[in-house]
């Protein structure tokens, strides 16, 4: 297998492996961001797999019969909010796990949509068609016209150019706001947020609502964007890829989203690979192996670092450092 | 008869009119259950504008839960508040602060991740557009900072300042939120001797600017010294008010406990045997600067008490957790009964002769789900006569339970409730009862009356001097230094992780003690040579 890389280095690590990259990673970052938004309120929200899925066909459907992209993205995000808020109230009113929701949520929606699939379109596995609007992608010939920038920024959807407004939009609202401020408070002492006279429940579904706004985003991304169709679960544990990452990135927007680079990455090279005889099998594995190292490789950090803060043994000007 | 009756309506009228302009907070015939628990049978508390209100009780007065209530963080059961002379329902804490009222919470309701200007403002932001606006947030800040020197780094993030720092931000979060009214939570339970001097002279300049403040406390030597007026609450009962210059310090303790007798513990002389535990300079891990333990050495011997002093985050935790296999020794030997256990699991080291009561019940000490026979039996569950070829054997249990209940009044006397069915002191004398009748060459006993009633701190008391006759060697952990000083054979005192001195029974008293407990080993030497 090295050999095969090593013969073929140059067609598998070429200038449009940057855009491949990012384009296997959007649909995880909008998943990613889906699951950090509750974890900034300290809920971990697992159906992100789920609400996607569910956004995904609704996508396609509104898209197929309606003729408008738009509307399709619309009414994913709406559901997901739906679905958001039947979880919010089963967790935060009455106390239901939420893991266990959310695992009610994922095995849901992928037999609600099989299902849907049959019912509706008549099919088993895929639905294509030529009536399925997709987002619309972003053509500027100026740029086309540059060498190296035009390989990697021309012609990107629309929603990929959202998501780099989403994380920054997401970073600012997290860290420089009074909402998000109150939001971190929520989720890493919500007793003494409570005394500060915040009410802590508002905001418990206040991040629901909007997290299932960014899943219902992440299946129409999915299915008209990424792809042009429904495919019987097609997420393919992109929403559990996205909430790996949000671990990986502590939930922070920006690193959250380098994490999903790095599955992106294994992602296309993995695809190149195929190309070249490596067992698809094997190609298929790559993204969920670098799932377990990155967030093995990350949490060992993290304990290393508290270990060495906490050691007896280092002085306090060592642990000050290890601290910062 | 009936004009009579009218006439002393009127005249109650009047004065309840004429007091209500008198107090800001006036709290009558309050009542708070918790469950099966009265926290507070009848409450009684008022507040006059400008002075310092000490509320007074033994753990479990239900001192606490009164303050609480004023500051809504539960509803009260019957009973009524009136603030500045209006009555008030359905008290929140949004609604209290938002009728000035501010507290001082025992455990601080700080978060550790975030900076401390951004506790401060949590809630009460300053905005510049859409987003915070942090200079006018530390301009606000600042100024009370110089008005009532209440000296806090704003940048730094909670989890990086001092104790008494971060009581300090708590001031000022409630100065900023508009509080006329401060309640303090049992304020100098953690704080060094000197820090509270240093809270006491900023109440003082809070009470010159006109603030009310409440201060809870069971230390009476300081509520002598900082209050106005003093209200003793006992079981839940209010026990009356009187101003600080009335009364004295026999007078509050026969108020708080209902007798003039502290406590019926006496200490049995012994001759020490031979060295049960020998801890040869062990280094120890925390999340605290100043409870990492930097090579500490000690040993206990067969029927002797060592009584380990110091203010709570000192190492006294850290070192309990190390000679338990509760957390890992980083460098250095505990030697128990001869054999080396240093970082051995928990359940060999019970097994080389150790008997642990650790310091919170709740999370170690007890399943709170599970029954009190559990609960009693849990120790040897998996030997005889409790168990036999993985099955158990509940009449065993059972007659366990049944036994130690009746030798160590522990009520409720069903052994078949969950151990949440308890109060305190009955759920610490479960764990008491449990860990000293194992017999073991080795007692622990951490904070062992922790938020315990009087009758209970008794039994408890004579229990761990009972195993001490019976040829076990003790260490006592305390933060009480009445405790240690009754009980102890020998006392070490204990100030970031490291011995500060070492005492027997006969040398110790409370100066001598405190310096050590702040580190302060010269003096200590100093005052220890004056009184010879």
């Amino acid at each position: 297998m090295m050999k095969v890389i090593i013969d073929n280095f140059s067609n598998i690590f070429n200038i449009t492996l940057i855009y491949a990259t990012f384009r296997s990673a959007v649909p995880i970052i909008f998943a990613a961001l889906c699951a950090a938004i509750t974890q900034q309120a300290d809920i971990l929200n697992i159906a992100t797999e789920g609400i996607m899925l569910i956004g995904g066909f609704a996508a396609v459907t509104v898209s197929y019969f309606t003729g408008s992209w738009f509307l399709g993205v619309l009414t994913a995000m709406l559901l997901g909010a739906v679905i958001a808020m039947i979880m919010a109230v089963g967790h935060i009113r009455y106390n239901a796990d939420i893991c266990g929701i959310g695992m009610g949520i994922n095995l849901f929606a992928v037999a609600f949509t099989r299902f849907l699939l049959k019912a509706v379109y008549n099919t088993n596995g895929a639905f294509s068609d030529p009536s399925i609007k997709p987002i619309p992608r972003v053509n500027i010939p100026f740029i086309a016209s540059i060498p190296v920038i035009g390989d990697i920024f021309n012609n990107w959807t629309v929603t990929e150019w959202f998501v780099l407004i989403l994380i920054a939009f997401l970073q600012f609202l997290f860290y420089k706001t009074v909402w998000g401020l109150r939001l971190r408070a929520v989720g890493q002492f919500p007793e003494a947020t409570k005394t500060a006279g915040i009410n802590v429940t508002m905001m418990k579904y206040e991040a629901m609502l909007i997290s299932g706004v960014v899943g219902g985003l992440a299946g129409a991304h999915l299915s008209l964007g990424y792809s042009v169709q429904f495919v019987d679960n097609m997420t393919n544990n992109r929403g559990f890829m996205g909430v790996a990452a949000m671990y990986f990135g502590g939930a922070n927007p920006i690193l959250t989203s380098i994490g999903c680079l790095l599955f992106g990455l294994a992602d296309s090279i993995g695809n190149r690979l195929q190309a070249y005889g490596i067992p698809s099998q094997f190609v298929l594995m790559m993204p969920y192996i670098v799932t377990v190292v990155v967030l093995a490789i990350s949490m060992a950090i993290k304990l290393s670092t508290n270990r060495r803060k906490e050691s007896s043994l280092t002085t306090a000007a060592v642990a000050e450092e290890a601290g910062s | 008869m009936e004009r009579q009756a009218a006439y002393v309506c009127l005249s109650l009228v009047i004065e309840k009119d004429e007091k209500m302009d008198e107090y800001v907070i006036e709290m009558k015939d309050i009542v708070k259950n918790f469950g099966t628990i009265q926290a507070v049978k009848n409450g009684q508390f008022t507040l006059k504008k400008g002075e310092i209100h000490s509320l007074i009780g033994e753990n479990g007065a239900g001192k606490s839960t009164m303050m609480k209530l004023l500051y809504g963080m539960y509803p009260i059961d019957d009973g009524e508040i009136f603030v500045a002379g209006k009555k008030v329902e359905h008290l929140t804490p949004k609604s209290a602060i938002s009728l000035g009222i501010g507290m001082v919470h025992q455990e601080f309701m700080l978060v550790n991740e975030l900076r401390v200007v951004e506790n401060i403002i949590l809630g009460f932001e300053p905005t510049k557009g859409l987003t915070i606006d942090f200079d006018t947030a530390r301009k606000n800040i600042r100024r009370y900072i110089e008005q009532y020197h209440l000296d806090v780094q704003m940048e730094k993030r909670v989890s990086q300042i001092s104790v008494g720092e971060a009581q300090r931000v708590e001031i000022i979060k409630t100065l900023m939120h508009g509080a006329e009214i401060i309640i303090l939570d049992e304020p100098t339970a953690v704080l060094t001797p000197q820090e509270t001097k240093g809270l006491f002279r900023i109440l003082h300049n809070l009470k010159e600017d006109g603030k009310s403040i409440v201060f809870i406390s069971h230390k009476l030597n300081e509520v002598m010294e900082i209050s106005d007026r003093i209200s003793v609450m006992r079981q839940g009962n209010y026990m009356g008010t009187v101003d600080r210059d009335e009364t004295s310090p026999v007078d509050l303790t026969k108020r708080m406990i209902g007798r003039e007798v502290f406590l019926n513990v006496n200490r049995t002389e012994t001759t020490p045997g031979e060295k049960i535990l020998d801890v040869q300079d062990i280094w120890v891990s925390s999340h605290k600067e100043t409870s990492k333990i930097r090579g500490l050495s000690l040993s206990v011997h067969a029927g002797e008490i060592l009584g380990v002093a110091g203010i709570d985050g000192n190492g006294q935790s850290e070192l309990v957790d190390a000679i338990t296999g509760l957390r890992p020794v980083e460098k250095g030997k505990v030697i128990l009964n001869g054999v080396d256990v240093t970082n051995k699991s928990p359940k060999k080291i019970r097994k080389a002769g150790l008997a642990h009561i650790p310091e919170d019940r709740n999370k170690r000490g007890l399943n709170r789900a599970m029954s009190i026979s559990d609960n009693l039996s849990v120790v040897g569950i998996d030997e005889n006569p409790y168990s036999s070829h993985m099955l158990l054997n509940r009449s065993a249990q059972h007659e366990n339970a049944m036994e130690k209940i009746k030798e160590f009044d522990i009520r409720p006397a069903d052994y078949t409730l969950p151990a949440s069915s308890m109060s305190g002191g009955n759920a610490q004398k479960v764990v008491v009862a449990r860990e000293v009748s194992l017999g073991k060459k080795l007692l622990i006993a951490s904070q062992p009356t922790r938020g315990v009633d009087v009758g209970a701190i008794e039994t408890i008391r004579n229990t761990i001097d009972k195993a001490k006759k019976q040829g076990a060697g003790v260490l006592l952990v305390s933060a009480e230094l009445e405790e240690i000083m009754s009980l102890s054979d020998r006392i070490i005192v204990i100030h970031d992780g490291a011995i500060t001195g070492e005492l027997t029974a006969a040398e110790a008293n409370e100066t001598t003690m405190g310096l050590l407990m702040m580190g302060n080993a010269e003096e200590a030497k100093k005052e220890e040579g004056e009184a010879v």
